[in-house]
């Protein structure tokens, strides 16, 4: 049951890399509510991923949440219940409101680096090996770097575990994204 | 081999790959690594003593820094 689940993320994830078709965005006040909101709703089973806003619907915050516009009404609901307020809903039905992909990915060869906004990571490709994690400049890139290069993907401390700052959110997206592509 | 990297110029993760790279190449001896920013020293610091090589001296001229390292 648990690989039919997996087959069935990895083709909606497909899907919507290839179309934004009945998708929207929420839009908050800052990105500390967009953390706290995408946290509520993934706890709630909901379909949704942290995107960079399009240029036209930047207001002051750097994250926006994509998610399905067919479950609007649940969604402002759960949101509502935890005291989230959401500035605005977006219907993604114009091509020029296009949700920019936080993720950059650099293939180095015999290493790949992932970008996700402001945090670096970097894994040899053949052992899973964190080389390097760089970027941010909040107070603990240090101490996170310290306790996970060195160290393989699968057996490093999570930056959500051990991060506290944006630059560990940041880095928690890189490290779940580098470790679909490994 | 020269046994000089001179990662000036370039953000990381670059300066850090350049220098594992050569520490594979030489796996033991003396290394000099040139970098030009703060983060990149703190990266390359701590990829040399990851890689089992000892960081002896880092000298910091006008914004730049030196870092000699070396494994017996």
């Amino acid at each position: 049951m648990r690989l039919i689940g997996r087959v069935i993320q990895n083709l909606k994830r497909r899907f919507r890399k290839s179309s934004h078709h009945g998708l929207g965005l929420l839009v908050f006040e800052n990105t500390s509510e967009v953390i706290r909101a995408e946290q509520i709703l993934k706890k709630e089973g909901c379909d949704v991923s942290v995107k960079g806003p399009p240029p036209e619907l930047r207001k002051g915050c750097d994250l926006v949440i994509e998610f399905q516009l067919v479950e609007e009404l649940r969604v402002r609901c759960v949101l509502q219940k935890q005291g989230a307020s959401i500035l605005d809903v977006v219907p993604l039905n114009s091509e020029l409101l296009q949700p920019v992909d936080i993720f950059q990915t650099r293939d180095f060869g015999d290493y790949l680096m992932v970008r996700a906004a402001n945090m670096k990571i970097t894994v040899d490709k053949q052992s899973t090996m964190i080389v390097n994690i760089s970027g941010g400049g909040c107070p603990d890139v240090p101490y996170l770097a310290q306790e996970m290069v060195g160290k393989k993907l699968q057996d490093a401390p999570t930056p959500r575990d051990i991060g506290h700052t944006l630059c560990g959110y940041a880095l928690q997206l890189a490290y779940e994204e580098i470790q679909q592509q490994c | 081999m020269s046994n000089i990297v001179d990662a000036r110029g370039l953000s990381c993760p670059q300066p850090v790959l350049l220098t594992v790279e050569k520490i594979k190449q030489l796996k033991a001896g003396k290394l000099e690594i040139l970098v030009d920013t703060e983060s990149a020293l703190e990266n390359v610091k701590r990829a040399v003593v990851d890689n089992n090589w000892t960081v002896d001296v880092v000298n910091a001229v006008d914004g730049e820094y030196n870092i000699q390292a070396s494994k017996a």
